[in-house]
């Protein structure tokens, strides 16, 4: 190595985990990548239409209900695309990241810190009176750069430190929690308030789209898929992420530091994070309160393994699994259903996937 | 203003006696899911599910102990639920050799619905939920020390112990010496999964009396950090879960009152601390080597 940098330690355990995993994601064929998820949706649903006929409903009737929910009710569409914008934003980012085998779970803290910091900027005394023109991109920015400062810690502790990133990024998410608990508190407490809230972003809210009534992040995220195929099959940056992914002893031949692309894949799955969180301030509460911290940014993970860690699959696999819960919205109202049972057969989706990834994996093997 | 006092003040709610005490109790469960998770990742299985079988333990151990009119047998069921789940763990990351990150996240994401399901079904939403009988602090700490005791002088001076450290470092000579890596596995995420689940019975079946859906609130991902604070150590882990539950017991009792410390600041301590540690000791690092990797005798 000529250049003047500090080798990286090895990294520890725990990042190596999927080593054996996505090296069978390489050599997999397109009827594993799409036919194990698509199953495995079909299994949790036959799963749970006994779970639906043990409450004593008709499973079928249950089914065409949460379909009419989500396609033909006057707001299923724009409902489903505006609950899938934060998973898909924050799911494409940490796509990227674990196609280089850089194991982050800290979605939900860059989530949190990206907020905050946004909505910080766009209530401060002097900006908040600024027209929307001005406050919708500050906002952006400043979450987008709030966000991928926050992941980027993990990396510098990584290559400075050899801490696991699956553990510092978890550990963060945390620290980005209980600050989001001061801030709401004292920090950028709405004056006045009785309830720990922030004030409303007012002028920063996001513009609702014309034909498709959602705001302005959906647009957000779908413009993010191409340009982000873009960075993963057609420049330079892309490729040594998937050549860090294969066999990181590669990219040192190569002389491309891994620390530099964890660093990169880090900064922008932090960057992606912290917009899904200023789009879903701007977009849908229009403040911070305590209901903020949703665990999105777990679910976000999820989201982009089903979608087999590609922008386009991430999107595809966010629809379905916000269609699925916005349909059985409208399916519990009309039936009676526990709340927690939409729940249960997401987790069940994922749970299929990765016995049938095993499985898979295991015949192609051998 | 009479109402904001120094920061002394706070330090003085820190060390107080009803703070200790109740930190104390914050610190049972914690500490027993950290001991589980000490036993599954010195064999080398990384058991992101701690937070779920946490849950459902504490679900068993409720459900059971209202049913039976008994906390201990719903101890004791907790401690079952957990080693069931487990069970299921191990099959997924040990013999399917699955994503043990992904299998652990979905596993807490399955328990998290499911619990609430279950919960919802066996009690009517809107009703109070029936108190159960509580058992008192004594006895609970018995019981974590006791735990703390089998494990460490398991793990330090008996063969199990080692054919599990074994197992979690150099997997490939543990196999050559004729011990079997994927039973012992497969044994110690049961074992460390049951331990968890007894956390969870314990956060319920003692003081709190009660079960309320996600009761747990992210304690089975302190158990984590604190495996990783502690380096796989048991004393060290109980005496992290022990800061971790007076920080908390800290923060419970200044959110009341308004002093010079935001108790956000407690809240977030236990992270700072743990992460501070692994930075400090990263030259030393006690990461049992073969973590979080599946072992396949064909490739090893």
């Amino acid at each position: 190595m000529t250049v003047g940098v500090r080798e990286a330690p090895a990294p520890p355990a725990p990042d190596a985990v999927a080593a054996r995993w996505l090296r069978a994601d390489r050599g997999r064929s397109i009827i594993v990548g799409v036919g194990v998820p698509v199953a495995a949706v079909v299994a949790a649903l036959l799963l749970g239409a006994v779970l639906i006929a043990v409450e004593g409903e008709n499973p079928v009737a249950v089914y065409v209900e949460v379909l009419r929910g989500v396609v033909v009710a006057h707001d299923g569409p724009r409902n489903t695309m505006i609950a899938a914008t934060p998973l898909a934003l924050m799911g494409i980012g940490l796509g990227v990241a674990y196609r280089a085998r850089v194991f982050t779970i800290g979605a939900e803290g860059q989530y949190l810190i990206g907020a905050v910091a946004a909505v910080a900027v766009v209530t401060a005394g002097g900006l908040r009176d600024l027209p929307g023109i001005v406050l919708v991109p500050l906002g952006l920015v400043v979450a987008a750069v709030a966000g991928a400062l926050w992941s980027a810690v993990s990396s510098f502790l990584n290559a400075r430190f050899g801490t696991s990133i699956v553990i510092s990024s978890l550990l963060l998410t945390y620290v980005a929690s209980a600050f989001v608990q001061w801030a709401i508190r004292v920090g950028i407490k709405e004056p006045g308030a009785f309830i720990p809230q922030s004030r409303l972003v007012e002028h920063a809210e996001l513009p609702e789209v014309p034909v498709l009534r959602t705001h302005l992040g959906f647009v957000l995220a779908v413009a993010v898929v191409p340009l982000v195929w873009v960075l993963l099959a057609r420049t330079r940056a892309g490729f040594r992420i998937d050549v860090m992914g294969n066999n990181g002893s590669a990219l040192d031949a190569n002389e491309a530091p891994a620390a530099r692309i964890t660093l990169l894949v880090l900064v922008l799955a932090g960057a992606l994070a912290g917009l899904a969180g200023f789009v879903q301030v701007a977009g849908v509460t229009g403040r911070i309160n305590g209901e903020f911290s949703s665990g999105y940014g777990f679910t976000a993970i999820i989201v982009a393994l089903l979608g087999r860690l590609h922008p386009l699959g991430v999107l595809v696999a966010a629809l379905a699994l916000s269609a699925l819960t916005i349909g059985f919205d409208v399916a519990e109202r009309a039936y009676d259903l526990p709340s927690a049972l939409v729940g249960v057969l997401q987790a069940l989706i994922v749970m299929f996937v990765v016995a049938g990834d095993a499985l898979a994996s295991r015949r192609t093997a051998t | 203003v009479v109402d904001v006092v120094l920061a002394s003040s706070a330090f003085d709610v820190v060390v107080s006696f009803s703070t200790l005490s109740a930190g104390m109790r914050l610190a049972l469960p914690v500490a027993l899911a950290a001991l589980g998770a000490v036993v599954s990742e010195r064999a080398g299985v990384l058991n992101l599910g701690l937070e779920g079988l946490m849950l459902s333990g504490a679900l068993g151990g409720y459900v059971v102990a209202d049913v039976t009119g008994s906390p201990w047998i719903g101890l004791a069921c907790g401690l079952a639920v957990g080693g069931a789940c487990g069970a299921l763990l191990a099959l997924f990351v040990v013999t399917l050799r699955a994503n043990q990150i992904v299998t652990g996240l979905a596993f807490t994401l399955l328990a998290a619905s499911a619990t609430s399901y279950v919960y919802q079904k066996a009690y009517a939403i809107g009703s109070i939920p029936p108190r159960i009988e509580r058992i008192s602090m004594t006895p609970l700490v018995i019981i974590t020390l006791g735990v703390l005791v089998v494990v460490l002088v398991t793990l330090r001076s008996t063969l199990a112990g080692l054919v599990i450290s074994a197992v979690g470092e150099t997997p490939v000579a543990a196999d050559a010496l004729g011990f079997r890596v994927e039973r012992t596995r497969f044994l110690a995420t049961i074992a460390g999964s049951a331990l968890a689940g007894l956390g969870g019975a314990v956060l319920v079946c003692g003081p709190l009396g009660l079960f309320i859906q996600n009761v747990t609130a992210g304690r089975g991902w302190v158990a984590l950090a604190l495996v990783v604070f502690a380096r796989w150590r048991p004393l060290p882990c109980v005496a992290g879960a022990l800061l971790f539950g007076v920080c908390d017991a800290a923060q419970l009792r200044l959110q009341g009152t308004s002093t010079g410390v935001p108790y956000e600041v407690f809240l977030a301590a236990p992270y700072v601390v743990t992460l501070a540690a692994m930075v400090l000791r990263a030259r030393d690092n006690r990461t049992p080597a073969a973590l979080g990797v599946p072992y396949d005798r064909s490739t090893a």
